[in-house]
C-alpha cells in the first residue's frame, strides 16, 4: 500500500500568465502558496482481483486501463504504470470538493503520479512530478490550462513561479519566517461560494482573446515582484490594493471570469471590512479570498453568510486554512 | 594574550557574518516540510561534529517538542545516526569506516525524512556516502560545512557553509554550534506559536 498527498494552493497574482500563448512571448509569473488542504491517493496492488478498481466520486471496476473512463486516472496509469497486466486499486480522497479554484485537479495528478512512481521504487523529485503532471494534463490530455497548479502542488510553500519561453520553469521561494507567515495568514479569509465551474471552459475562452491583451498580461506577470516586496514589508493594505487591481485586470480579460453573483459578493465584502480580494482559480465560481484586519474577520464572515443566503447561495462557507511548506509527498509506503 | 583572544573571536565573527540567510531559510523550510509530512530528521558527523549532532538532538527533542505534547497529537523526532556506539563500532569493524553512517541510515530512512550532515571539510568519505544515499532517494539534505565546502557543499540542498581557511576547525565548529542553536530556537518559537 502507498499513500501520497498533494497540497491545494491559493494563487495571489499572475494567474493566466502561465498559459503557453503568453509565456512563449514573455516570461509568465505567478505568486502562490500551498495550504493545509490536500488531495490524497491510496494505491494498492490487487493480489486476487483481476480488475483495476478506481474510487473517486464514482467507482470504476474495469479489466484493462484502456477501459477507464476517468481521463486522468486512465492517462496516468497508461503513461507511468509499467505492469498493466497487474491490476491496481486506487482511491482518491480530498479535503475539499473539486472545481473550487484551489488547483485540486493538478494536485490530484501530482499525488497520483507520485504514487505510481513510488510503487515502482522511485521517490520522484519535485521537479519531475511538476513536469510530468504538466505533460499529462497539457500534452496528453490536451487541457487548455497552464502550468502554475502542477508546480505549486509539486513544490509546496510560498513561491514565485516563472514560466520561461523555452518551457523551463523557475521556482523561487519567498523566504518568510513563521511570524511573518502567520501574520499574513491571519489577514486572509477564504470562502467557498457554493458555485463550481470548469476551469478549462473559462481558460479556453481566455486563451482565444489573449493575443489582443498582451500588455495586460505583461503587467500581471511583472506585478509579482511588487507583491513580494509588500509581503516582505507586511504591508497588507498595499497587498489588498494589488489583489483588487489584479482582479479588475483579470475581469477585463474575459467576460466569463466573473458573474453578477460574484460581483455582488465582492462589492458587499468591500463595504464590510475587506480591503481587497480576488476570485481563486480560473474564475466564474469557486472560492473568494479577502484581506482584512484580523479582528474584523468574524464580522465579515457573518455578514457575508447572511448576504449570500439572500442570494440563494446556501453552500457559501468559510474555509479556515493555514499555509504549508509541503507539496507532494509520500506519507506511507510498505510496497 | 589579548591579541590572541581577539584574533580568534575576530575570525569567528567574520566567518559567522558570511553565512547565507537564504540558505538558513531553506534549511528551516526543509525541516518544516518534514514535520508536515510526519517525517524524522537524521543527523550525523565525525568527531566534534558528532558531538554537535548529539547536542542538537538532545536540545531539539527536549526543548523544542516536549512542551507541545499536550496540545499536539503529532510527534516529531530528531535522531543521531548511528544511535549507539555499538552500532558505530560494529559497522566500522565489520564493514568499514566509510559505512558507519550510510549503513545504519539505510535501515532508518523513509521518503518522509530529511537529513542534516555535518563535515567541516565537506569531504569525509563516510559523510559523502550517506549523503549520496539520500540524494539517490531524493531525501532533502541540509549540509553544514566549513573551509571551501568540499563535496558536501556542492550536493546539499540547503548549504549552511562557513567559508574559512583550511583547517580552521575551531572557528567552523563554533559557527556550526551557533547555526544549530538558531534552528533549535526557531522551532521552539515555531511550535509555541502553533
Amino acid at each position: 500500500m502507498i499513500i501520497t498527498r498533494a497540497s491545494l494552493r491559493i494563487s495571489f497574482v499572475g494567474g493566466g500568465t502561465d498559459l503557453p500563448k503568453f509565456y512563449h512571448q514573455y516570461p509568465g509569473r505567478v505568486i502562490s502558496t500551498t495550504i493545509d488542504k490536500y488531495v490524497y491517493i491510496a494505491l494498492n496492488k490487487n493480489v486476487f482481483n483481476k480488475d483495476f478498481i478506481l474510487k473517486y466520486s464514482l467507482t470504476e471496476i474495469v479489466r484493462s486501463p484502456n477501459e477507464i473512463k476517468n481521463t486522468r486516472f486512465r492517462a496516468a496509469i497508461q503513461e507511468y504504470y509499467k505492469n498493466s497486466d497487474k491490476p491496481l486499486e486506487i482511491s482518491s480522497i480530498a479535503d475539499l470538493p473539486s472545481k473550487t479554484g484551489l488547483g485540486s485537479s493538478s494536485s490530484f495528478s501530482c499525488a497520483l503520479i507520485k504514487a505510481i512512481y513510488a510503487l515502482q521504487g522511485e521517490n520522484a523529485s519535485k521537479e519531475k512530478i511538476a513536469k510530468e503532471a504538466s505533460r499529462l494534463e497539457i500534452e496528453i490530455l490536451k487541457e487548455p490550462i497552464g502550468k502554475q497548479d502542477q508546480y505549486a502542488a509539486a513544490y509546496g510553500g510560498l513561491n514565485i513561479i516563472q514560466f520561461n519561453p523555452d518551457e523551463s520553469v523557475n521556482v523561487e521561494p519567498v523566504l518568510m519566517d513563521f511570524k511573518q507567515l502567520n501574520n499574513f495568514n491571519s489577514h486572509l479569509s477564504l470562502f467557498y461560494t457554493g458555485m463550481t465551474r470548469n476551469a478549462s471552459d473559462v481558460l479556453a475562452k481566455q486563451q482565444q482573446k489573449l493575443p489582443n491583451q498582451l500588455e495586460t498580461y505583461k503587467k500581471m506577470s511583472d506585478s509579482v515582484y511588487d507583491f513580494k516586496k509588500y509581503l516582505l514589508k507586511s504591508d497588507y493594505k498595499k497587498i489588498a490594493e494589488m489583489l483588487h487591481e489584479s482582479w479588475l485586470r483579470k475581469k477585463s480579460l474575459s467576460e466569463n471570469i466573473s458573474n453578477s453573483q460574484i460581483d455582488k459578493i465582492y462589492q458587499f465584502a468591500l463595504k464590510n471590512g475587506a480591503w481587497g480580494g480576488k476570485i481563486l482559480g480560473a474564475g466564474n465560481g469557486g472560492c473568494l479570498l479577502f484581506i482584512s484586519e484580523p479582528n474584523k474577520k468574524n464580522e465579515l464572515k457573518k455578514n457575508l453568510e447572511n448576504f449570500t443566503k439572500s442570494l440563494g447561495l446556501y453552500e457559501f462557507e468559510e474555509i479556515p486554512f493555514r499555509f504549508t511548506q509541503s507539496g507532494t509527498d509520500i506519507l506511507f509506503n510498505n510496497s | 594574550m589579548d591579541k590572541y583572544i581577539e584574533n580568534f573571536i575576530k575570525k569567528t565573527e567574520v566567518a559567522i557574518k558570511k553565512i547565507s540567510n537564504q540558505e538558513i531559510a531553506k534549511a528551516i523550510h526543509i525541516i518544516e516540510e518534514t514535520y508536515e509530512r510526519d517525517g524524522r530528521i537524521y543527523i550525523f558527523g565525525n568527531g566534534g561534529s558528532l558531538a554537535l549532532a548529539t547536542h542538537w538532538v538532545s536540545d531539539f527533542n527536549k526543548t523544542v517538542f516536549s512542551h507541545n505534547l499536550e496540545k499536539n497529537i503529532k510527534r516529531f523526532q530528531a535522531i543521531r545516526i548511528p544511535t549507539t556506539e555499538e552500532e558505530l563500532t560494529a559497522w566500522a569493524n565489520d564493514v568499514g569506516y566509510d559505512m558507519v553512517f550510510a549503513g545504519p541510515l539505510k535501515n532508518y530512512l523513509k521518503e518522509t525524512d530529511c537529513v542534516i550532515a555535518i563535515s567541516s571539510s565537506g569531504n569525509s568519505e563516510n559523510i559523502i556516502k550517506a549523503v549520496d544515499l539520500c540524494k539517490k532517494n531524493n531525501i532533502p539534505v541540509i549540509g553544514l560545512t566549513g573551509f571551501d565546502g568540499g563535496r558536501l557543499y556542492k550536493i546539499a540542498d540547503a548549504k549552511l557553509h562557513i567559508p574559512t581557511d583550511k583547517g580552521e576547525y575551531g572557528v567552523v565548529e563554533s559557527a556550526h554550534g551557533l547555526l544549530l542553536h538558531l534552528l533549535t530556537n526557531y522551532f521552539k518559537d515555531y511550535f509555541d506559536a502553533k
